[in-house]
């Protein structure tokens, strides 16, 4: 929608998040950017990708975050500036790396940029990434809204390059996806040269070798770096202060939490007695600036997502101000004032507030919240996640839960991330009874596939997308081939990173810009390894079914079943639909015993639609992918399959 | 149509769907008219695991001086867009409130559960008495019909817009529609699109209640 | 008789040990289905009433209830059940020796019956490997094919159901005593359907004392040799005491003590050594290899094996007094012990009216039996 790629400085655009720092990276001279697809981060390298078609730039899909870390380094060690952004979870995969980069330093400006979604919109945790900053010592920038997240990562990069550390920016779902006001600045000529200069004295920062050791000087620099990025916090633009000289309530804030904050302060017309200090650098706290805020007031409120980390920051310097400043009343997670678990909103900040002054926040009446709510109850059924009609994932694990329990051996599935995610739920027939992080699902099974010396009789899967193989899913294979667990490991390959939008991965033969690249072969490298591997098409589920349960009663070692299907979603698959289908509806059984509604009870596919009044199912077309699979599953063959044309 | 002045600052608006309905593109649009106009366009979304079937909006926070919080605050919608009836009802019990001005889609999305027979899905006569009884003036449109008789349903998102700018409560303009359209498509599609939007604002002219 | 629904089938014999695996809830749905011998429940089925549970020779048995519809009098208990003779029995010379194993009594009946038109189908016990599986024939050269013994509790049943959702009318079933019961209680039309069509023509039933559990089988046996090379089993009456297997090696002979733990738990509460259900019943008839001990049951039945003797296809002699006391007695110990382990398992006839049972038998023709 908006041109802010090739825009021009002082341009007024609608951006979203990560536009906005896509375009703060091109602003900042960045040279290298990479990163491995995460809601809500994904954005700012699609962007970039897209960019780099303009400007010069490296910009890369990696196959993890800590890889792409690496490669960010790289250019930093070279004297280029680059940028790594990632979700949360994201964080921590490259936290071996991080942990020694934030120790050797780096040389071009880097900046890393996770972002994290509190109230866990599009993840299975809400986790925090500035506690990353602080264990490794790095500075902690948090931009408050959209012309912020621009600008915030020059100010970054240029911080980064003096102190010669990474520098984090952190954002927030709320900031990344939503949208909102943007005036354009310059984008600089960049014609960098890149040259890794290490032949110098080893410890010279310049030209010297880029590692942690010694690690007691290191980390005695890394302080005096940290110091430094105080001094310019004390003066940093991003710390804003709006509110009376001397304010009833103090609110300290940071990130979306600011327009949360100015908004609930809004709406009970507080302005006068509330003041309201919104620190972009939150790690280390500028004392000096904090402390002049702190003693406008008594109390103090602090709203920030999701840990109470700035709040106990706070404290703590309260603690070591009072002989000067007096001792000071805190509110925040800590007291209850606001929930310690979820995410943040107007009126959760609203209603903390009013509570502390004693005001009363208002939103709709109760008697309409209660009227409404009663009408929802039937007006408003709920609305469950599920698989896109055509998605090869509801093949495979129907094929996966019928070898399960033909087998009959009290099998079970370790599941991972990515759309097959969902297969905890209905939609998936709920055959994924674990789910952690990236990889974790073969992990798992591996230490599952070794306790048959303690009793353990089920037989053991785990199923892992194609993506999630090259990430993380190919040291737990190691694992389980030389320890010689016995597993079955079933590899969704619908040839894309699907449930981020659809990204490239090493297994597909283009990368991040669209240009031809060589692909990696997953049989062949699960061949190389020494596992078993046989490869089907899930829509064919009586193929998939016989070769599964064939592979569950082989007894040792690691069998790999890749199951081969392109997602619905995916540009190339888009709207091509194979087959016509329709439900006959003379041959249809639809509540009667031999059916009891299977297509639409258990198979679940949205575009078949159960007919109240005919007692019959029904193909919706407008929702129909064509992809026949439900044809195969009702047994009276009343859903017929024509060729499209 | 035209230049009408905020009655509210920040004036708040939801678009509500089903995910893959094209929440985020008729957001944008809208968001992009209004900011053509000089004023501060917020926009909060869900995105990822939530397209998958399940329910999504959009909260645009309209304002002439500030950016907003991405949030809507409780109760505090002005104009809902609902792309689905269920999911507009579903809006209302957390940012509705009496003085609330609805357009409505009239074509069901099916949840799962429903379409599995567990839950039912309401008549389209109780929706639109609950919705009327909800709100200060709900506007009903087959958006998804005529939108395939244009040729796509995914034109129903477009029409949807041309109705908000045709109930006079914001300063749409087409001509500010037809510069962001052209923005990202080709003259012929810009082309349908106007007729999309011309059809929406006519569908509510003659609809006052 | 009470029925129930596909939930309770699976709380009252699956979880409960006591599937056979006849097959008789296969193949009615795609919720039922048969791997290797064992029968599972692949989704949930929320019907309050299935064909499944009224079918199933283990869940809610009303021998009352079938004898009224077969034999119009209340169930009396008699060991080998009600019949109209009995007779030894073998292959005339219209069949092939060297295509069955024992009398081959059954595949002569089917093949007759086949011939005439009696039948269109028949459903039969295949193997596939060590692996029993139903098949549905439709021609009488079809029909030796399926001739061997096979002792593992089979789906046969799921064949059947099969052949009746294509839309046969007039099928044979050969079936163990389980199975025959669960086609019993099927004929006599449970869920009271107003357009319910029988569409058996003929049941044989044959004897059984107990079958054996696939799964196991194949897992000791796999232990002690290369199964592959199995071309067919026997097992000789006593006092033999083994397993005889026939493989391309030679004899391997594998001692019953062996063989007994892998008798499913379900077998010990089967009362029914001679299928009483069927239209005939055919067993082996001890002491004379190469004949059968043949039941006739019914007129129907009864015509049939007039018309094989006639034709060629049977030979038939008087069955001597002291083999039918024999097989009187074996008969009856079957039913004591299996009323016995019924009532001491908590299956047979409930305390209270609204539990469940496997078995239903009026008291004074259980004391009877177990006196």
């Amino acid at each position: 929608m908006s041109n802010f790629i090739e825009g021009k400085a002082g341009t007024r655009l609608l951006l979203m998040g990560n536009e906005a720092i896509a375009r703060g990276a091109l602003e900042a001279g960045v040279s290298v950017a990479a990163a491995y697809p995460g809601t809500p981060s994904s954005e700012i390298l699609e962007n970039l990708a897209r960019a780099s078609k303009h400007w010069n730039l490296y910009v890369e899909w990696s196959s993890n975050e800590k890889v792409a870390m690496e490669v960010a380094a790289a250019a930093s060690f070279a004297g280029l500036r680059s940028m790594t952004s990632m979700k949360q979870c994201g964080v921590n995969v490259t936290a071996d790396f991080l942990l020694h980069l934030s120790l050797s330093g780096t040389r071009g400006g880097m900046v890393m940029v996770p972002c994290d979604d509190p109230g866990a919109v599009a993840s299975i945790n809400e986790g925090e990434s500035r506690q990353f900053a602080r264990s490794v010592e790095i500075p902690c920038l948090e931009p408050g809204d959209f012309q912020e997240a621009k600008d915030m990562i020059k100010w970054a990069i240029e911080l980064s390059e003096e102190i010669q550390n990474l520098v984090m920016v952190r954002s927030v779902t709320r900031l990344s996806h939503a949208s909102g006001t943007v005036v354009l600045g310059e984008i600089p000529e960049m014609r960098p040269q890149a040259v890794f200069k290490c032949d110098g004295f080893v410890l010279d920062p310049k030209e010297g070798i880029m590692v942690p050791a010694p690690v007691g000087f290191k980390h005695d620099l890394q302080h005096k770096k940290l110091e430094k990025a105080v001094l310019r916090f004390e003066e940093c633009p991003f710390n804003t202060y709006r509110g009376p000289e001397k304010p009833e309530l103090l609110i300290v804030t940071s990130s979306i939490c600011h327009l949360y904050s100015r908004e609930a302060v809004h709406r009970l017309g507080a302005e006068d007695r509330v003041g309201l200090l919104r620190l972009g650098t939150t790690w280390p706290l500028p004392p000096k600036l904090v402390e002049k805020h702190l003693r406008r007031v008594d109390k103090i409120l602090v709203v920030e997502e999701v840990l109470p980390l700035m709040e106990q920051d706070l404290k703590v310097l309260a603690m070591e101000l009072a002989p000067q400043i007096g001792v000071k009343r805190f509110y925040g997670k800590r007291d209850g004032s606001l929930p310690m678990v979820g995410e943040l909103n107007p009126d959760l900040v609203g209603q903390a507030i009013a509570k502390i002054l004693g005001m009363e926040y208002k939103t709709a009446p109760q008697e309409y919240v209660d009227r409404a709510r009663q009408l929802a109850f039937f007006g408003a059924p709920a609305r469950e996640l599920t698989f896109c009609p055509g998605c090869p994932h509801r093949a495979s694990f129907w094929a996966i839960k019928n070898a399960l329990e033909l087998d009959n051996r009290h099998g079970f599935v370790c599941g991972d991330i990515g759309c097959y995610g969902l297969a905890v739920l209905p939609c998936g027939f709920q055959t994924l009874k674990t789910m952690h992080a990236m990889g974790s699902g073969t992990g798992l099974a591996s230490g599952f596939g070794k306790l048959g010396r303690f009793g353990l009789d089920q037989p053991v899967l785990s199923t892992c997308g194609d993506s999630t193989f090259f990430h993380t899913g190919m040291p737990a294979l190691v694992n389980a081939i030389h320890n010689q667990s016995n597993i079955t490991m079933v590899i969704l390959d619908n040839s894309g990173t699907a449930m981020t939008g659809f990204q490239p991965h090493p297994g597909l033969k283009v990368d991040a810009v669209g240009n031809e690249t060589p692909s990696i072969d997953i049989p062949a490298v699960c061949r190389a390894m020494g596992a078993r591997v046989e490869v089907c098409d899930p829509f064919d589920l009586e193929q998939t079914e016989s070769t599964l349960l064939k592979l569950l009663e082989v007894k040792e070692g690691v069998k790999v079943l890749v199951l081969r299907q392109i997602c619905a979603q995916s540009p190339e698959k888009k709207a091509k639909k194979e087959y016509e289908m329709r439900v006959n509806e003379a041959a249809c059984l639809g509540q009667n015993c031999g059916c009891n509604r299977l297509c639409t009870r258990i198979f679940r596919c949205p575009a078949l639609v159960w007919d109240q009044a005919k007692g019959t199912a029904r193909v919706d077309e407008a929702l129909c992918a064509g992809c026949g699979v439900c044809a195969s599953i009702c047994s009276l063959g009343a859903i017929e399959r024509k060729e499209a044309v | 149509m035209g230049n009408a002045e905020l009655s509210d600052d920040p004036y708040n608006v939801i678009i509500t769907g089903v995910g893959g309905q094209g929440n985020v593109l008729a957001s944008r649009v809208l968001g992009n008219m209004l900011a053509r106009k000089g004023l501060f366009v917020t926009i909060g979304e869900s995105f990822g695991g939530t397209q998958r079937g399940g329910s999504v909006s959009s909260h645009i926070r309209i304002s002439r001086d500030s950016t907003w919080s991405p949030q809507v605050p409780k109760g505090a919608a002005h104009v809902l867009v609902g792309l689905e009836a269920t999911e507009a009802i579903r809006t209302l019990v957390d940012y509705g409130n009496r003085k609330i001005k609805v357009i409505c889609n009239t074509r069901p999305i099916h949840p799962v559960g429903v379409i599995a027979g567990e839950i039912s899905y309401p008549s389209a006569q109780d929706i639109r008495k609950w919705m009327e009884e909800l709100t200060e003036k709900t506007w009903f449109i087959d958006a998804t019909d005529e939108a395939i008789n244009l040729g796509s349903p995914v034109f129903g998102n477009i029409i949807l817009i041309g109705a908000l700018s045709g109930i006079n409560v914001l300063p749409l303009d087409r001509e500010d529609f037809e510069k962001v359209i052209s923005e990202t498509m080709s003259p012929e599609k810009v082309e349908i699109n106007l007729r999309a939007y011309d059809l929406g604002a006519s569908m509510v002219s003659g609809r006052k209640l | 008789m009470k029925v129930f629904g596909p939930k309770e089938l699976h709380e009252d014999v699956q979880k409960k040990d006591l599937c056979i695996g006849c097959g008789a809830c296969v193949e009615l749905c795609r919720y039922f289905r048969n791997y290797k011998g064992k029968t599972a429940m692949i989704f949930p089925c929320t019907l309050p009433q299935g064909r499944c549970y009224a079918h199933c020779p283990k869940a809610e048995v009303d021998f009352d209830f079938l004898a009224s519809k077969y034999w119009g009098e209340p169930y009396e208990g008699r060991p080998l059940g009600k019949y109209l003779e009995v007779r030894a029995a073998k292959a005339g010379d219209r069949m092939d020796q060297g295509t069955f194993q024992g009398g081959g009594t059954v595949s002569a009946l089917l093949t007759l019956a086949m011939e005439t038109g009696l039948i269109e189908a028949a459903a039969l016990t295949d193997r596939e490997g060590l692996v029993p599986i139903p098949r549905l024939v439709t021609g009488p050269e079809e029909v030796v094919k399926c001739a061997s013994s096979k002792y593992m509790a089979s789906p046969t049943l799921a064949g059947f159901n099969l052949g009746v959702r294509k839309g046969y009318g007039r099928i044979a079933v050969v079936g163990t005593p389980c199975q025959v019961t669960a086609v019993a209680q099927m004929r006599a039309n449970p869920l009271e359907k107003e357009d319910f069509n029988d569409p058996v023509a003929l049941v044989i039933g044959l004897f059984c004392n107990w079958g054996l559990d696939t799964r196991k089988l194949i897992a000791l046996l796999t232990e002690k040799m290369d199964i592959s090379t199995i071309q067919g089993m026997d097992i000789p009456p006593p006092p033999a005491e083994v397993l005889i297997l026939e493989t391309a090696n030679g004899e391997v002979k594998i001692p019953l003590e062996e063989i007994r733990p892998l008798v499913p738990n379900s077998c010990h509460i089967c009362p029914d050594m001679t299928s009483e259900w069927a239209d005939i019943s055919v067993g082996m008839f001890e002491g004379r290899p190469g004949w059968n001990t043949l039941i006739i049951r019914t007129s129907a039945g009864l015509k049939l094996v007039d018309q094989a003797c006639q034709s060629g296809f049977l030979i038939t002699e008087k069955m001597p007094e002291p083999n039918l006391d024999h097989l009187i007695e074996a008969a009856s110990n079957k039913k004591k012990k299996a009323l016995l382990k019924a009532q001491k398992d908590g299956v047979l006839n409930t305390k209270q009216e609204d539990q469940r049972s496997a078995i239903r038998m009026r008291a004074e023709v259980i004391e009877r039996i177990t006196a």
